[in-house]
């Protein structure tokens, strides 16, 4: 039982007095004359309504005291849908834990509270409330999935709640943030990816049958938009096979891949979930459909998830990273295995010393939560002292564009808009599972969630501080 | 679901035997004491029968229900009730109640019977006249009667908010269990909307709240008709759960987008609760493979109860309002469809193509034109401001399948516009009061937040499933949440314990004393800002 969290609007307070007790003070004063009484009672209603008109103290927010801040997180820690994700908390923690020992931010420790909601979105609503009212969480951080967080985004929102850095790239949470004014991207939207896979595909493959497999959801529908306004489109029971998100497993896309087959298409786009890419993969080899190239949506080409499921369908390693070899991709950030890179190295680092996880080992799954865990800390300190979730939201807002991070494009965030990384760079996957650029250069490109162009990006990421923690942007 | 079945001839709105002998007409009521009880009995001006329960302990508040509504004809399975049938909130599954529990504390009870020659329907304005003489006659009665709690569930809720308006000075606290909390015709429209909806996809033979208007008996059984024309797809679905492909319309035949779809489709648009007493919404099995499908199965669970209400109150309405007030010509379908549900539920609506396709039959379907006396006589129906003052706690299954939890959340929000409205006022009288006088006649406006909403909650998951994959849909199922009037004994004491507390100080309780009261075990939600699926209209 959690302590109550009163639901209307409270008495109109001066500070920790009431009006009606100020105005009583004044009025039992011996030594007040009546004019002064008034006068003062006068000043009192004016600075009564002055005050009111304050944001909250820190104290007021839940979540936050002096030496802690309280941060709650939902994904799929067990289930179908869990291989890779359920990496991501532990990243995070790890890198708080790290924050933590450097005396954490302004002196608060933070805390982050996880609940596994198995992909099931009657539980991410059962634990989305657990976090509000039992772990009294300051903020929502990162968590995972579309149609679990469509669920609570809502409600979140409606609280007040700052909810950040979330792991869906779908546009419907962050494009119109009147609608969810606190909830923030931790990724590239799906639109974004789209078209500027779509406008390489197009050059690259333009003589080739383009057809493409997606899930009918809203992470479906944001992909076809982007590939849409890149040129790419696709006919319905040809090149487009669809299936119903989550039938992936048991329908076993056969009939998707063979109708792609049948259509003659050379290039196989992929718009769907991890777990659904190694089932495409493994029944087009089954049924002998070999395209000359698969191109996958980012969050369904981690080659973590892949080698996973289709080790437990008894296809051995090799095997599987033989069918990753040459699949193009994208991503917002350098490669995993980028040793190259200072962020990488220093993330490497920080898992390796901090990361309590059996399964802590190396790959896009901790790179993504420890990025996510270093913008997180970067906003707190940012914020300064006087933490409060309005002041957290309102730093998003103007300056999360100039946020360093991991990633090689900004994040779109602004009064507008609350998209996150604004572009990506397009690789395919090598021998070992590595995203490696399609040409001899990494070229980022960037473009937003409407009809804008796919332009070459000139970003400049900032250096990543020496003891790896940011203070702000 | 085969109880659910055989439950069309016995609607759970309908609480049935008498719990009081009535004495013959009189204006005096008839008193006799057995273990420290007084129980008075009499009837009304009216002709009505009311009782009164005072304690020899009697601390001075006197709780006055009134009970739901009630058709006033009979159906196979159902029987008109005749005198009192229930003085406290009973529990309508395991027809039980507190009423023993309260009168230890010394709380004293008293109800009525609301009906009028025999006749029960949509009678809110007589009600109110009924209470108002129970009240009076109570506290002639007992003169030390000093605090009234009036209070009521479903479709009782009407009588007890025109009340507490109409009569604040014999109103000390309001306390509305399960409530038909604001207009009627807010959830009629729903409730009409699942008629028209499986009109489209399942029968076309029905007509739905089209065929309301009739008086009397025959108006009474063309409603039964339509609502045996949902059970009859529902004993159907109790079999295969609606994994058959639709039949209707024809352009969607061998479409092969499953019934169950235009099921959930239809819950969902209509915003009843996708869990059931059985159903959790979660819990999947072989058979009930993934989430949105044990939704589904929850729906099809909630939709006898769901469609009774639209088709019994619905003629109930029609008689009072004069007319057919249903009329879905404006409606939009695809705007009730919330982001949230197409994303949630996507798999069990079969995708977006599928959910697309059900939506523009539904866009295409002709439409049901209301009569003008109907349509506006339900907007009109049962007035009530929200400006009454009084402390008033709400009490609701976050699933209940009849009224809809979106009541209270309708309600708070009324009561709420008034309050900020109150509010606004208030600081700027403060802000343009130039004398001492002015501000003090200021600081008077200042509005009182007095309103409190529990939610009775389900455990996280309890549905549970044959070897075979099956969801078990007999026995209890949910201990909590769920099913209409249907609180535990200890959520029930908690409510009463707290409407006792606001009755005799004015004020909702402290956030302790509410603490105290809903510890955990009890099922009520701490989180006072919960906020259950929102009515569509």
């Amino acid at each position: 039982m959690g302590r109550l969290r009163l639901s209307y609007r409270q008495p109109l307070r001066l500070g920790a007095i009431s009006f009606k007790e100020r105005v009583n003070v004044v009025k039992f004063h011996p030594s007040l004359s009546k004019p002064g009484f008034l006068t003062l009672v006068a000043g009192l209603a004016v600075g009564a309504l002055a005050l009111s008109s304050l944001p909250a103290s820190a104290a007021s927010d839940p979540g936050i005291t002096d030496t802690e801040i309280v941060l709650g997180m939902q994904l799929p820690q067990s289930g179908p849908a869990s291989p890779g994700y359920n990496k991501v908390d532990d990243a995070m923690r790890a890198y708080f834990d790290y924050v933590n020992s450097k005396g954490g931010v302004n002196g608060r420790m933070i805390r982050l509270e996880v609940k596994d909601d198995a992909y099931k979105a009657g539980l991410t609503v059962s634990t989305a409330s657990s976090l509000i009212n039992k772990e009294k969480v300051f903020a929502f951080v990162g968590s995972i999935g579309t149609q679990t967080h469509i669920s609570v985004i809502k409600d979140i929102n409606r609280r007040g709640i700052p909810d950040i850095f979330v792991n869906s790239g779908y546009s419907g949470f962050y494009t119109d943030p009147k609608k969810y004014p606190n909830s923030f991207a931790g990724l590239g939207t799906y639109v974004v990816e789209a078209k500027i896979l779509g406008k390489y595909l197009k050059e690259t493959y333009g003589d080739k049958k383009i057809g493409i497999l997606y899930q009918t959801d809203d992470f479906g529908r944001n992909a076809i938009a982007g590939f849409a306004t890149a040129g790419l489109k696709f006919t319905p029971k040809e090149t487009a096979a669809t299936f119903i998100a989550g039938t992936h497993g048991s329908l076993g896309l056969v009939s998707q891949m063979s109708q792609l087959k049948a259509a003659g298409v050379e290039v196989v786009i992929i718009a769907a979930v991890s777990s659904a890419t190694a089932v495409a993969v493994a029944t087009a080899a089954k049924i002998g459909y070999a395209p000359k190239k698969w191109a996958v949506i980012s969050v369904g080409a981690d080659a973590t998830t892949f080698q996973t499921i289709l080790g437990a369908q008894g296809v051995p390693l090799a095997t599987s990273a033989a069918m990753l070899t040459g699949v193009i991709s994208a991503s917002h950030a350098p490669a995993a295995g980028d040793s190259s890179d200072e962020f990488i190295t220093a993330f490497k680092k920080i898992n390796d010393d901090f990361n309590k996880s059996p399964s802590k080992a190396w790959d896009n799954n901790v790179l993504q939560g420890m990025n996510a865990a270093y913008l997180t800390t970067q906003a707190l300190f940012g914020v300064g002292k006087n933490l409060t979730r309005k002041a957290l939201v309102s730093y998003l807002e103007t300056k999360g564009s100039s946020m360093s991070s991991a990633a090689l494009v900004p994040l779109g965030y602004s009064k507008t808009t609350h998209e996150g990384y604004t572009g990506f760079w397009i690789g395919a996957y090598d021998a070992s599972s590595v995203l490696k650029p399609v040409g001899t250069d990494r070229v980022v490109y960037t473009t937003d969630s409407g009809t804008g162009p796919v332009t070459v990006s000139t970003y400049k990421r900032p250096a990543m501080p020496v003891d790896a923690l940011p203070k702000g942007a | 679901m085969r109880k659910v079945v055989a439950m069309v001839g016995a609607v759970a709105l309908i609480v049935s035997g008498t719990i009081l002998a009535i004495p013959s007409a009189s204006a005096a009521p008839v008193c006799g004491t057995k273990a420290g009880i007084e129980t008075c009995g009499g009837v009304l001006s009216n002709g009505a029968a009311y009782a009164i329960k005072i304690p020899s302990n009697f601390k001075g508040t006197v709780f006055y229900w009134n009970h739901g509504f009630r058709p006033s004809y009979p159906y196979p399975g159902y029987t008109p009730p005749k005198g009192v049938e229930e003085i406290t909130l009973g529990n309508q599954i395991t027809k039980s109640d507190s009423t023993n529990e309260m009168l230890n504390l010394g709380y004293g009870v008293a109800t009525y019977d609301r009906s009028t020659g025999g006749l029960h329907g949509w009678n809110t304005a007589e009600g109110v006249a009924m209470l108002k003489e129970l009240v009076d006659t109570t506290k002639a009665k007992y003169p030390n009667a000093t605090k009234s709690v009036i209070w009521g569930s479903s479709g009782g809720a009407p009588v007890v908010n025109m009340f507490a308006e109409k009569y604040p000075e014999l109103t000390n606290a309001v306390g509305l269990a399960t409530p038909v909390a604001t207009n009627i015709g807010r959830q009629l429209q729903s409730g009409c909307d699942l008629f028209f909806i499986m009109s489209v996809f399942f029968d076309p033979t029905i007509k739905g709240c089209d065929a309301l208007g009739g008086k009397g008996v025959a108006g009474h059984m063309a409603a039964l008709g339509e609502l045996a024309k949902v059970g009859a797809l529902l004993t159907v679905w109790s079999k295969n759960l609606g994994a058959p492909g639709l039949e209707y319309p024809a352009a969607l035949k061998g479409g092969g987008i499953p019934q169950r779809s235009a099921l959930l489709l239809m819950g969902l648009l209509a915003g009843m609760p996708t869990k059931s007493q059985h159903m959790d919404g979660i819990t999947t099995s072989a058979l009930v493979a993934e989430q949105s499908i044990n939704a589904t199965v929850a729906i099809l669970e909630n939709t006898l109860d769901a469609a009774a209400t639209g088709i019994l109150a619905g003629q109930a309405v029609s008689e009072v309002v004069g007319g057919k007030f249903y009329d879905n010509t404006k409606t939009d379908y695809t705007a009730l469809l919330d982001e949230a549900d197409s994303g949630r539920y996507n798999l069990g609506l079969s995708g977006d193509e599928a959910i697309g396709a059900m939506l523009l039959m539904l866009k295409m379907a002709p439409r049901i034109t209301g009569e003008a006396t109907g349509m506006a006589g339900i907007k009109a129906l049962d007035k009530v401001n929200y400006t009454s003052t009084k402390p008033t706690i709400l009490l609701h299954n976050e699933a209940d399948r009849l009224v809809w939890p979106g009541q209270s959340v309708a309600y708070v929000d009324a009561k709420r516009a008034v309050f900020d409205a109150n509010q606004s006022k208030y600081e700027d009288a403060l802000a343009s009061a130039k004398t001492g006088a002015q501000l003090l006649a200021a600081m008077k406006m200042k509005p009182k937040w007095n309103t409190l909403a529990l939610y009775a909650m389900t455990p996280e998951t309890y549905t549970k499933y044959t070897e075979a994959g099956l969801p078990v849909l007999t026995g209890l199922g949910a201990n909590s949440g769920v099913g209409h009037q249907a609180f535990s004994a200890a959520q029930t004491m908690a409510f009463a314990k707290l409407l006792y507390y606001a009755a005799n100080s004015g004020n909702i309780p402290s956030s302790a004393l509410i603490a105290k009261n809903i510890a955990a075990g009890v099922g009520l939600n701490p989180d006072l800002d919960f906020r259950p699926t929102e009515l569509k209209y």
